[in-house]
Parts: C-alpha cells; structure tokens; sequence
C-alpha cells in the first residue's frame, strides 16, 4: 500500500493554525526553479565548450605552445626553412641515438630572427611562429583532419620557404659588425621582407644542440645586448626625425598642409625657439635657411623641427595618432612573427587622441616625446611611401612545400594610406634630402651611388649624456622602388654619419645582388 | 555510520514495519536495461583504448572492467532481491560516470599515484578501481539498509559539530595538497575530509531549514524603513556556514567554499522560495569575493589567470592554458581513446590530469560529443534529485533530497567551469570521474542516501520533536 505523498499537500491552504503564521510556500515550485537555474548553467557550459572544441578549435591546435605540437617533434622530422633562393636555413637531422637535432646555416642573424629549435627550451622566432607547418598539424581540410585521426602516422611536415635573400641577410649582418641595432629591408611593391637584421644576433646551433644549450641559454639570456630580443619586431625606440615621414603623410593626407605651405613665424623662431604653451621647440641645425620661410620641401630637406611642430598642431592629435594608425600603429602589425605596437603617444591625456598637452603633441610631430616605433614599422612608412601611398601587406613566409607541392603565399595590399600624387611629393621631399644641397649634410650618405635615392634621417635625442639613437628610413629607386630600408643603430650617434650609410650599402648591395642573379623573387 | 534499525515508536511504526518485514522482489527492468547499454558503452571504450595503445584490434586485459561491471550487476540484484522501490535512473548514470573514470585512470600513465599496500605497488587505475568497488558498496548499503532518517533529522547540531571538528581537524593535523592544506591521513590512507563535510552540512541545512521554514519564508525584520527576512533566524545557520566556509578558506580550498555556499543559497531558495535572500546573498558573494581578491594572493592569482591565462604561459597561465589545447584539439569527435594528451618531457601536458582536469582529459580523447554526454549524466543527476525532491513526502525529505543532488550537480560545474574557463579555476573534483577515494566515497553516499531517499515504500517518521510550535505534518496524518 502507497500512502499519499504527504509533504506537498501539508504545505497547502488548509493547515495554517499555529500561532497565526500563514503557511510556508510549495516546496515543489522552488525545486522546480532550482532545476531551471541549474538547467541554464548546464547549457552555459556547454556553450562554453563548444567554443573552445568548435569555434577555437584550430586556433588552439595550431598555436605555437600547443602540447601537440611539441609532442609530435618526438616523432617526427620537423621541415626545413628556406630563403627565396632555395637557400637551406635551417633542417632537422636524427642522430645516431634516435633523438633530432635542428641544424642552422652559419650566420648569427638567423637566430633573432628563425629562433631555434630546442628540446629543452622549445621554440622561438620563426621557428615558433611556424611551427605548427614545420610540424606539419597545419593546412588540412576537415575531411584530412578527420582521417589523420585514423592514421598512426598523423603528421605531414610542410617545409617553409622564407621572403629573404640569405646573401643580403649574411652581408647585411657583417655590416652590422656587432652594434646593436635592427635593420629591415623590404620590396615595397610586394610586402615581401628581404631581410632582417637584429643585432647582435647568436648562432641557433648553440641552443638547439643540447650538449650546449644550458650554457649557452644561460650566457645569452644574461647577456645586456639582449641577442635573444628581436630588435627588428619587438625592439620599442624613439625615432627621432625620422618620424616627420609619419608626419608629413598626416599633414598632407588630412589636408592640413599642402606642399606649399609656410609659417611665416618659423624663420624668427628658429633664433629664438617655437613657443608652445611655455615650451621652447628648438631647432638650430639648419641656420643657413636663413630668413627664407620653408616649405614643406624644404623643411624636410632640412628636418626643420620647428616646421613640423607647426604641422603637427596643425593635424591636431586625433588626426595624427589616426593617420599613424593606418600605416600600422596602434596595433600589433599583422606579420608572420610576433610585434610589438608602436604609438605616437602613451594615451590618456585630455587632448584629443591622448595628448597630454600642446607641448607633447608638437614634440611627438618631430618623433621625440612619447614616440616609439618598431624598426618594421619605419620600414611600412618607407614602403608606403615607396609604393604610391598603397601599403602592402609585410610578408616573411612567401610559401610553403610539401610532397603534394608548393604553396605560394601570394601580395596582398594591406591598407592604401594616401594618394600617389601625395605619396609622390613626400617622395620628392625624401629624395632632395639626399641629393639636394641643403640636404645632403642631414641625409647624404644614404645615398646610393648611381640611383636616385629617398630617404629620411633620425638622430632620437634620448635624454640623459647618451648618444641619441640613429636612423635612416628610406628607398630606392624614388620611382618603381625595389627595395625600403629601416636601420636602426641604438646609441650610435647622428643619423648622417652612422644610419645612412650603413642602409646606402644595404640597399645598394640587394639592387646589386637583383641585377647579378635576375629576379631573386620566386 | 549505520542506519538506526527499524524499531521505531508511535504509529508509524505500523506501516513501515509492514514494509519493512515483507521483503517482496521486485525486478527493475530500466535499471537493467539502462546498465546494459553502460556496460556495452564500456566495453567498446575499453576495446578502442586498447586497440589504440596495442596498434591492432584487441579487447585488452578486461579485469578491472569486467569486475566493475560484476559489483554493478551486484548491486542491481540486492535492489531487486531487497524489493526497494527506488530510483532505476541514477545507479545506471553513476555506473557511466565511474566506468568513464575506470577507463581515463586506465589511459593516464599509472605512475601518477602509486601507494604501496603489503609490499605490492598499486598503481592509479587499480587505486581507483578499489574506490569505486568500495564506493558502489556504500552506494548499494546505504540504499538498501537506510529505512529510516531519524539518525539524520535528529541530531542535526550533532552532525555539523563533527563537520567541523573534522575540518578543525584538517587544519591541525593536514598535509598539504598543491599549495592547500586539505588531507587528513589515517595510517597510509588519506582522505579531504571537506568531501564529506559537504554532505554533513547539507543534512544539517535540510534539518535546520525544515524546523524553521515557515518563519523564515514569512516573518520579516524591519530595520528602519525596510522590511528584510528574519535574519535573527539564519544566525545559527550563518554561524555554521560562517565556520565551515572560515576553515576551508583559510586552507585555501577555494572550490569547497564556493560549493557550499552555492548550494547554502540554494537551500534557502527551495525552503522559502524568497528571492530576497539569493539577492542578500549574492550581495555578500559578491563583497565576500572583492575582498578575498584584495586579501588573498591565491584569489588574486586565480581570477587574473581567468582573465588573461596566456599573460603567463609558461607559469600561472599553464594549466589553463594545457587544458584550453586539449579542448581545442579534441575537437568534435576527439582523438579517441589512448590517441591524445601528448605528453610533455615524460609527464601528461595537462598538470592534475587525473583530478582537477579530468574533463580536459575527456573533452580531448572523446570530444565534443563525449563531454557533453558527461555533462548530460549530471543533468540527469540533477531531473532524478529534484524530483525525489518534489514528490518527498516532507520538507525534511524534500531539502535533503534536494541539497544532495546540488553538491554534486553543482560541484561538478564548478569544476568544469574552471576547465572550459566559464569561471576561475578552483581546485574540486569531478564527482564520480576524478581520481580519488574521499571524493568517491563522499559522492557515493551522496546518491545512496538519494535512492534511500527515492523508496516510496518507507515512511517519513512521526514527528520526531513533539514542541510546541511545530510545523509539521502530524494533523496532516490522518486519512
């Protein structure tokens, strides 16, 4: 015999009768409302997991700290990484003992810039970026990763063939000679990276061979060079004159100067300073102007820093950090490694665009205050410039290979910043501030004998006794340009006597290599 | 803990004497049925992990499962035997879960956990597999033998007191557990006496609550202008919880603390079916949590990671991170059984595999559609409890049926929130799937007071505290 369920019917209408208190509610309604919360969260979480097992499913397989892909290296030859000339970079070997070891060609400047490959320390730089390829867990349709969850062999490793010529990286390094710094090169009609330099560099071989790993991971990440820090991408400096390229495409982009511009106040404030709220801007490299207003021309012939406080103002914050923001500040440069975000400002000013004040904003038009670029990025305004005010996407890996063939990762235009005709008079600007008379004691030396050559000098004034950091940005030829260079040399002194030449040699060494080889563009 | 025998005084003696006397077989063909489609499931992943691991098509050494399966079919048998009409969903649902966790122990390398009992080393899945044999006889037990909750519903002081003296306990004599301070050790065995702490305080909510519902659902204070629930009346209740949740804090047992105080929330709910007190609560949650934040580095840590787990990859971010990648390349299907979890320098990629990141485990090796069939059994959990809760034949009943399915409903999505990063991680098991004996045994209890619970056939006792003022059904007992 079953007796009647008692509990819910007790707590009904007809038992109230102790002490006046009214009876308490069902219980059953409010379990059923619990069942409903529960309920929700139930889907909440399953929610949840399908995002991660559906929506983020590739992205997490093929990241770089994916365990899989750290596990698969115990099974499988990673694929090789090559330069546009077939050049071998960097294989994978098995030794005698069973294990692999990742071997790399002979020249430090491949270790900033592939990383290494490591058992004890993982992987870093290209190597990293890629590794997902190299191991071959990428580039599959689903109907490929579902069979590879049959197969007991589930890898396919991709070799990755790299946008750089490996003669001009080799010569670009010895230049380099040890001083600290970055050099970027790159085609500014294609994106694609001719090379790139950070010194100093060291030799991935040290690091990937575990017999000297420790010590030798131990001695570079010690090291106060920082060789294991990827100037090129990651190395945050203030730029310095050369930022009045950023400058000029916001002044003339936006319409706040035109080529003809001049501030009649300029010539008197070059004796006594540019006053902006209190702060004297002051220039006195280039008395020889004498009393003649300058034009935007002139100006950067000269690297008039009075002007381009003008300009500057003149754009106002917003425009500025807006117009930067298109040539890739701001935001991590979408590039086959890791960037750091270069900014015109640190932010959080009143002043539109984040300016603490008019004097930060006049500093920051000539590349000093807050300004801090990466050397890729100087090498986008070069290219940007160089390429009729149409950015192109920057490109390490231009494809890759496996047995099935090879896959071409193709240009791709990645902003258009300005017009050509704009782009043309910065060009002009640049290229007088090489050859013309009043330039070429600023940016001389940059030139490359025997080709018309524009470019920009920086000489980062950092405070303190120090030498300033030193710049070049620039390109070659000024029309149907071939090549764009960013140098940087940190600490080493004025642009002119130390940056230019070195990215002359830079870039007359690849127009030199294009012309001995034919195209090295595959 | 025994039951109290039937003898029970008053009338309701008759009743359940009768029922209790007449043992009267009674087939249960759902159960049945449903273990056989548990036992099949096993059998094929059984087979899959060992075809996997041998490179060919085997059914593998089949002793732990094939025993497992035999304590099920026991346990089946002594219901049917003992003729209690109880609940013929959760065995079944409880058997997947802990044949799931059988076969993941077997996966995982077996040198995570190795005791040595006698001279013989017994490694994770044979340690794990006495747990669920000891766990599924309890489970069966207490199901078959508890007639009667007189020994619950009275002493219900008596049981928070041993709670806490049992955490008390932890924290004096504890060892540590990753940066917690959470076991208790008796000889070689060790035990998180907060599993069983869970259930202790449940039954003294459940009590509490039913004594006092009424008041609590209707009386209010009124402070000034406002009027606000009797709060004198949660005082010994606070009191109880306050401790409880004192001492796990203190030994960094973040996910315990979140449990109780969930299900705590709960109980008021269903008891009084007052939104106002959920509202106070989460206000207290939330000004509670605020200042752990600024107090406790571990709680900072925990809600940081949550936020950015990648700021520290290789450090805070870790595990989160190890077990986001097992999602992410379990994908929909899965690797399958024994085909994933790569391992990283000898040891699995995802630290605490075996405990707290059991799910990630299943969410790799069986996919999407694996871990939300583990995510469903929970759900069923949840309908079967909350519906012995609805149909119980008091408020005691009711609130104990219903603060037993949430310690284990909601433990099992705290756990898994932190593994899918819905919530900040805090470390608790995954009931019925993560290696460990007092989890096990806690959740075994759990569910066999719930098939007690579930038996329409046992009577709900005379009112066991004649006192005045009683709310009870005693009027309610005549025909």
């Amino acid at each position: 015999m079953r007796r009647p369920r008692l509990g819910r019917r007790t707590t009904g209408g007809r038992t109230g009768r102790v002490g006046g208190a009214t009876d308490a509610p069902r219980i059953g309604r409010s379990v059923l409302h619990v069942a409903g919360v529960l309920g929700l969260v139930y889907v909440l979480l399953a929610g949840s997991l399908t995002y991660w097992q559906v929506v983020q499913a590739d992205a997490l397989t093929l990241a770089p700290g994916d365990p899989l892909i750290q596990a698969a290296q115990e099974t499988t030859l990673p694929g090789e990484i090559l330069d546009a000339n077939g050049t071998v970079l960097a294989k994978s070997v098995r030794l005698a003992n069973g294990s692999q070891q990742r071997e790399y060609l002979d020249d430090p400047s491949l270790g900033p810039l592939l990383g290494y490959r490591s058992a004890l320390y993982g992987t870093a730089g290209v190597e990293a970026a890629e590794d997902s390829v190299l191991v071959g867990l990428a580039g599959e349709s689903e109907s490929d990763l579902l069979l590879r969850k049959l197969r007991f062999q589930p890898y396919q490793p991709e070799n990755v063939v790299l946008g750089i010529d490996e003669r001009l990286q080799a010569e670009t390094e010895r230049l380099m000679a040890g001083r600290r710094g970055a050099v970027v090169a790159m085609d500014p009609s294609t994106g694609q990276i001719l090379a790139l330099v950070s010194s100093p560099g060291f030799d991935p071989n040290a690091i990937s061979n575990p017999a000297t790993a420790t010590a030798a991971f131990a001695k570079l990440s010690q090291d106060p060079a920082s060789p294991l820090l990827d100037r090129a991408t990651q190395g945050l400096f203030v730029p310095g004159s050369a930022f009045k390229l950023v400058t000029s495409i916001a002044g003339l982009g936006s319409g706040a100067i035109t080529p003809q511009t001049t501030y009649p106040d300029q010539p008197a404030e070059e004796k006594t300073g540019f006053l902006v709220d209190g702060y004297r801007v002051i220039d006195g490299h280039h008395l020889f102007t004498g009393n003649l207003a300058l034009n935007y021309t002139q100006a950067l012939e000269v690297s008039c820093n009075i002007y381009f406080a003008h300009v500057g103002l003149a754009v106002g914050g917003a425009a500025l950090v807006q117009w930067a923001d298109r040539l890739g500040f701001g935001a991590p440069i979408p590039f086959d490694l890791p960037t750091a975000v270069s900014q015109v400002t640190s932010g959080g000013g009143p002043l539109p665009g984040g300016f603490k004040d008019r004097v930060e904003l006049a500093n920051a038009a000539y590349g000093q205050a807050e300004v801090l670029v990466t050397p890729l990025q100087m090498a986008l305004v070069a290219s940007a410039i160089a390429n009729g005010g149409v950015l192109m996407q920057p490109r390490l890996v231009i494809a890759t290979a496996n047995a099935s063939g090879t896959h071409p990762i193709g240009p791709s235009v990645w902003r258009n910043v300005i017009d050509p005709a704009t782009a043309s008079v910065i060009a002009n600007a640049m290229e007088q501030a090489v050859s013309s008379p009043w330039g070429a004691p600023f940016a001389g030396l940059g030139k490359v004998p025997g080709v018309p050559t524009a470019g920009k000098t920086g000489t980062a004034q950092l405070g303190g006794t120090g030498e300033p950091h030193s710049w070049f940005v620039g390109f070659a030829p000024v029309k149907g340009a071939k090549v764009a260079v960013a140098v940087l040399l940190e600490r080493a002194g004025s642009g002119a006597t130390e940056a230019a030449p070195l990215a002359s040699k830079v870039m007359a060494d690849y127009l030199a290599l294009q012309t001995s080889s034919g195209s090295s563009a595959p | 803990m025994t039951a109290v025998p039937e003898a029970r005084p008053g009338r309701a003696a008759r009743s359940s004497l009768r029922s209790g006397r007449a043992i009267r077989p009674a087939l249960r063909r759902r159960e049945l049925a449903l273990l056989l489609i548990v036992a099949a499931t096993l059998l094929v992943g059984h087979a899959s992990l060992a075809s996997t691991e041998a490179g060919h098509l085997t059914l593998g050494n089949l002793h732990l499962l094939a025993a497992y399966l035999g304590a099920l079919l026991v346990v089946h048998v002594a219901f049917i035997v003992t003729g209690r009409r109880m609940d013929e969903i959760l065995l079944p649902v409880v058997a997947m879960l802990g044949g799931v966790s059988l076969l993941v122990m077997e996966r995982l390398p077996q040198d995570l956990v190795v005791q040595h009992f006698g001279g013989h080393a017994f490694g994770l899945a044979d340690l794990q597999f006495g747990w669920l044999i000891l766990s599924l006889g309890l489970l069966g037990a207490l199901a078959i033998l508890v007639r009667s909750d007189n020994w619950l519903r009275l002493y219900k002081y008596t049981w928070a007191a041993a709670g806490i003296a049992l955490l008390l306990a932890v924290f004096v004599f504890g060892r540590d557990v990753n940066g917690a301070q959470l076991n208790l050790c008796v000889g070689p065995i060790c035990g998180q006496p907060s599993e069983l702490v869970k259930v202790i305080l449940v039954v003294f909510m459940a009590g509490y609550l039913a004594d006092n519902r009424e008041l609590l659902a209707r009386a209010s204070t009124r402070v000034g202008p406002f009027r606000l629930p009797p709060l004198p009346y949660l005082v010994p209740m606070g009191a109880m919880l306050g401790i409880a949740l004192g001492v796990v804090a203190f030994q960094h047992d973040l996910g315990s603390a979140l449990l109780y105080f969930l299900v705590f929330l709960f109980l008021l709910y269903i008891a009084t079916a007052r939104l106002a007190y959920v509202v106070l609560g989460l206000l207290v949650f939330l000004a509670g949590s605020a200042v752990l934040y600024e107090v406790y580095p571990v709680v900072r840590l925990r809600v940081d990671i949550w936020l950015n787990p990648w700021a520290d990859p290789q450090g805070a971010g870790y595990q989160t991170l190890r077990a986001l990648y097992a999602f992410g390349s379990g994908g929909i299907l899965g690797t399958g059984l024994g085909a994933g979890l790569p391992s990283a320098g000898g040891a699995p990629a995802i630290p605490v595999i075996e405990s707290d990141f059991v799910f990630a485990a299943i969410g790799e090796e069986l996919g999407l559609i694996g871990a939300l069939a583990i995510l469903a059994c929970y759900l069923v959990i949840a309908e079967r409890g909350m519906r012995i809760a609805a149909t119980a034949q008091d408020e005691f009943r009711a609130l104990l049926a219903a603060g037993l399915t949430l310690v284990v409903v909601v433990q099992a999505a705290i756990i898994v929130g932190g593994n899918v990063r819905l919530v900040p991680l805090t470390g608790i098991t995954l009931p019925f799937v993560s290696y460990g004996g007092s989890s096990l045994v806690a959740n075994a209890v759990v569910v066999g007071l719930l098939l007690a619970l579930s038996d329409r056939g046992v009577e709900p006792p005379a009112s066991p505290r004649p006192r005045g003022r009683a709310f009870r059904i005693v009027g309610e007992r005549l025909p």
